[in-house]
C-alpha cells in the first residue's frame, strides 16, 4: 500500500532539488566517510605524508595491542552494564510518569533535560558531585556515617560512569517507552481487572509483552550508544594531556589518530568496533523475530 | 532552468577571475595559525595591525584556538593540502612535523637577512636548527621556576625559597606547609603541587638536576629507569605518599583546576605561561630558582614556541615578511606584553617590557637567570607519542595505584618500542 501524494511532472524536479542537500549531504560525509574508513584501514597514514598500502598490517596489529585490548574490554565491560541500566530504569520511570497526575510534565521534563544539555558542562558539575573530599555525595555519605569513597580513582571509575551515562539516557528511552505504552489499549487493563488480574499479573501479562518493542528499540539504540560513548567518559576520567583512566574504544581511536600520527590504525579500530555492533545488530534483530509482540 | 544555469555559470566565472586577480598582484593575503586563549586574539590582532601598517601589500588573518582544537584543526587543514600559510610550533612537535615534509626550509630567507639571529638567545635556536637550516624559529620561549604562595609562607613562618635552597629544604618547607586546618582528617593545605604527567613541570627537572638523563643523545634509549633518575623518582614519590606533602592525582583532580592558583597549594613549578592567570589571585606570591639537588646539581627545563611555514604556502615571500616582524624588536615588544612568555631577543630580555611587567610585580629576572641551567626539552620524530606512553604509564603511581620501581620496569621498554617504531 502507498500513502501520500505521488510527485508528478514539474514537482519531481523540484522534489529531487529539495532533498539534494541532505541527500548530497548524506552521500558526502557518511558514506564518503565510511567509505574512507575502509580504505583508510588498508593504509599506513600519518596524514601528513602520502599513504601507503599495508595490506591487513593495522588489523593483525590489533592482535598484539595491548591498549587496544584494554580499551575494548572498558567498552565491553561498560556496555553490559549500560544497556540492561538504561532499558530497566528508563522503563520503570516511563511507568511511573505514565499516570494522570498533577505537574506529569514537570517530572517528564526533569527526566528529559539530561538529554539536552551540554555533556561536557554535566560532567564538570557530576566531577564536583563525586569529589573525594569536596564532593556533595561524600558529604551525604559522611553524615549518614559512612565512609568517603573514592569515586573517580581508577577502581571505582567505571561503576561511577556507566551511573553518569545512565542518568544522561533515560530520558531518552523514557520518551520511547512512554509513546509505547500510552499505544496499549486500555481494554486490556479493564478487560484483565474483569477477570480478576491483580497489578502484578497487568504488568507481567499485558504491559511487558506490549512494550517488547520499545525494550527491543532501546536496547538497540542504547547498545549503539555504548560502544560510541564517550564525552562523559572521557570528561570524568581524564588525565593530563589527553590521557584517560577508563580509555574506551573510541578514546582509543581519537588517541591513535590525532596525537600518535596513526590514521590507519585508528581506521582499523572504527572498522573493528562497527563490525562488533553491526554483529550484535544482527542477533538482536534474530532475536526480535522469536520474541518481540506486534500487535 | 536555463536561466538557473546561466546564472551560476556567471557566478563560478566571476569568483574565478576574482581569485585569478588576486594571485597575480598585492594586495596578498596570507593566514596565521596559533593556539591561545581568546584574549591572545587581541595581541596577535595588534601585531597584525601593526604589521599591515607597515606593509600595505600584505594582508594578514589570525586564526587562535584553544590548545586542542588547534592540533587537530592544524591537522585536518595540513592533510586537505590547505594548511596555513604561517602557524604556531611547539618545539618539542617540530621534527614529527618536519620529518614529514610539511614545513618549508626558511634558511634561504634568513641567508639573504644578514645578522637575523645574533639578538637570539642561541639556547632557543637550538630545537629549530637542522643539517640543512631551519624550518623554523622560536618566537619565546619558556623557563620554569618554582612559585610560591608569601602569605602562606609568612603564616608558617617558613623563609622563602632563596638560590641557595635545596630540595631537602624544599621538601621540609613543603612538609610544614601541609595542613589539616579544620582537624578534620584531610588536608586543606598543602605543601607543593605539580603535574607529573608531561616532564616539563617538575620530573624531567628533578632526573636532570639529580645528575640523570631522560633520553640519550640519538634519541634511541629512554633513560628514566636508570638507577640516578629513580632517585629523583623516589623524591618525588616520598613527597606524594611519604610525606603527604603533595597531593596525588585523584586529590588534585577534585579541584577541577590549578591548585596553587586556587590558593590551595603553597608552592608549584611551572613556566611564565602561568603568570598572568596566577596575576588574578587575592593573595601574594613571587618565583624562585628550581632547588639544588643532594648531588648539587641544578637543572630546569627550557622550552619554546616558535613559527613555521608551510611548504605548500603560496606567499612564501610575504609569510617571511610576517615572520620577520614578530621577530622584531617591536614585534617581540607587543608580544611580550601578552605577559605569556620570554621573548627571544635578549635585548628585549633584559628590557623594562619583560623585567617590569605592569600586572604583576615578580621577579622576572629569575626566569632569565635560570637559562644558566636550562635544558632543552627534547624534540624528536615520534615525541608526542613517547610522552604519552611515559605519561599514561607512570599515571597509576601518581594516582596511588601502582608501584614505582616495577612499573618503570614496563614503561622504559614501551616507550624504547615507540623510539624504534619512529626511527
Amino acid at each position: 500500500m502507498e500513502y501520500g501524494l505521488k510527485p508528478l511532472g514539474k514537482e519531481r524536479f523540484w522534489l529531487l532539488l529539495l532533498l539534494a542537500p541532505t541527500i548530497i549531504g548524506l552521500i558526502l560525509g557518511a558514506f564518503g566517510s565510511i567509505l574512507a574508513t575502509i580504505v583508510l584501514s588498508f593504509m599506513r597514514w600519518d596524514l601528513l605524508s602520502k599513504p601507503v598500502w599495508a595490506g591487513l598490517e593495522n588489523y593483525t596489529a590489533l592482535f598484539t595491542n595491548e591498549k587496544f585490548y584494554i580499551a575494548l574490554t572498558n567498552t565491553i565491560k561498560f556496555s553490559a552494564m549500560y544497556v540492561p541500566g538504561v532499558v530497566i530504569i528508563s522503563m520503570f520511570v516511563a511507568i511511573l510518569l505514565n499516570r494522570k497526575i498533577r505537574g506529569i510534565t514537570i517530572f517528564r521534563t526533569i527526566y528529559f533535560l539530561p538529554c539536552v544539555t551540554s555533556a561536557v558542562a554535566t560532567a564538570l558539575i557530576w566531577n564536583m558531585i563525586y569529589g573525594k573530599d569536596t564532593g556533595i555525595l561524600n558529604y551525604f555519605i559522611q553524615s549518614l556515617g559512612g565512609k568517603p569513597i573514592c569515586w573517580l580513582c581508577t577502581n571505582n571509575a567505571m561503576l561511577s560512569v556507566v551511573i553518569v551515562n545512565i542518568w544522561g539516557a533515560i530520558g531518552e528511552g523514557m520518551i520511547i517507552f512512554l509513546a509505547g505504552l500510552t499505544a496499549i489499549p486500555r481494554e486490556y487493563y479493564e478487560a484483565a481487572k474483569v477477570d480478576g488480574a491483580n497489578g502484578a499479573h497487568q504488568f507481567f501479562r499485558i504491559t511487558i509483552p506490549l512494550v517488547t518493542p520499545s525494550i527491543f528499540f532501546v536496547t538497540l539504540i542504547s547498545t549503539i550508544n555504548a560502544f560510541q560513548a564517550y564525552d562523559y567518559i572521557y570528561m570524568l576520567t581524564r588525565r593530563s594531556q589527553g590521557d584517560s583512566s577508563v580509555p574506551v574504544v573510541v578514546f582509543s581511536i581519537y588517541r591513535n589518530a590525532w596525537n600518535f600520527f596513526n590514521y590507519g590504525g585508528a581506521s582499523a579500530q572504527a572498522i573493528e568496533l562497527a563490525i562488533i555492533v553491526i554483529a550484535l545488530m544482527a542477533i538482536y534483530f534474530w532475536m526480535e523475530k522469536r520474541y518481540v509482540v506486534y500487535e | 532552468m536555463k536561466r538557473i544555469v546561466l546564472l551560476s555559470v556567471l557566478i563560478a566565472s566571476m569568483l574565478l577571475s576574482a581569485c585569478a586577480s588576486q594571485a597575480k598582484q598585492g594586495p596578498v593575503t596570507i593566514s596565521f595559525m596559533a593556539w591561545g586563549d581568546p584574549e591572545e586574539l587581541a595581541v596577535w590582532q595588534q601585531i597584525v595591525d601593526d604589521f599591515q601598517a607597515a606593509n600595505p601589500n600584505i594582508k594578514v588573518n589570525v586564526e587562535v584556538s584553544d590548545w586542542d582544537s588547534y592540533w587537530t584543526k592544524l591537522k585536518t587543514l595540513l592533510a586537505a593540502n590547505t594548511p596555513p600559510d604561517v602557524f604556531a610550533m611547539d618545539a618539542p612537535l617540530y621534527l614529527d612535523y618536519q620529518s614529514r615534509g610539511v614545513l618549508l626550509n626558511i634558511q634561504p630567507y634568513i641567508d639573504k637577512t644578514p645578522g637575523f639571529l645574533d639578538g637570539f638567545y642561541p639556547v632557543t635556536l637550538e630545537a629549530y636548527k637542522l643539517p640543512d637550516g631551519y624550518y623554523g624559529l622560536p618566537r619565546d620561549f619558556q623557563t620554569v621556576v618554582l612559585y610560591y604562595n608569601i602569605d602562606m609562607f609568612n603564616a608558617a613562618g617558613i623563609a622563602y625559597p632563596t638560590v641557595d635552597w635545596t630540595y631537602d629544604d624544599f621538601r621540609t618547607a613543603a612538609k610544614s606547609l601541609t595542613i589539616d586546618k579544620n582537624g578534620d582528617g584531610t588536608i586543606d593545605q598543602w605543601g607543593f603541587t605539580s603535574d607529573l604527567w608531561d616532564m616539563e613541570l617538575f620530573w624531567s627537572e628533578a632526573i636532570w638536576s639529580w645528575g640523570g638523563e631522560v633520553i640519550n643523545a640519538d634519541h634511541t634509549q629512554t633513560l628514566v629507569g636508570e638507577p640516578i633518575a629513580r632517585e629523583a623518582w623516589q623524591f618525588m614519590y616520598d613527597l606524594m605518599f611519604t610525606d603527604k606533602s603533595m597531593p596525588d592525582t585523584n586529590t588534585s583532580g577534585q579541584y577541577g583546576g590549578d591548585l596553587f592558583q586556587a590558593g590551595i597549594a603553597a608552592m608549584t613549578t611551572i613556566g611564565h605561561w602561568a603568570v598572568p592567570g596566577y596575576a588574578t589571585v587575592e593573595f601574594k606570591w613571587d618565583v624562585a630558582p628550581m632547588p639544588i639537588s643532594p648531588s648539587g646539581g641544578r637543572a630546569t627545563s627550557v622550552n619554546s614556541a616558535g613559527f613555521v611555514v608551510a611548504k605548500d604556502s603560496k606567499y612564501p615571500d610575504a609569510s617571511w615578511e610576517f615572520i620577520k616582524y614578530c621577530l622584531s624588536q617591536t614585534g617581540q615588544a607587543r608580544l611580550t606584553e601578552l605577559g605569556l612568555a620570554i621573548p627571544v631577543l635578549e635585548s628585549v630580555a633584559n628590557s623594562p617590557v619583560f623585567l617590569e611587567q605592569t600586572m604583576v610585580n615578580i621577579n622576572q629576572q629569575v626566569f632569565l637567570d635560570s637559562l644558566a641551567f636550562a635544558r632543552m626539552k627534547p624534540v624528536f620524530k615520534g615525541y608526542d607519542e613517547w610522552a604519552s606512553t611515559i605519561g599514561d604509564g607512570m599515571a597509576p603511581i601518581w594516582l596511588g595505584e601502582a608501584d614505582l620501581n616495577t612499573t618503570l620496569d614496563t614503561v622504559v621498554p614501551e616507550a624504547d618500542a615507540v623510539l624504534a617504531k619512529n626511527k
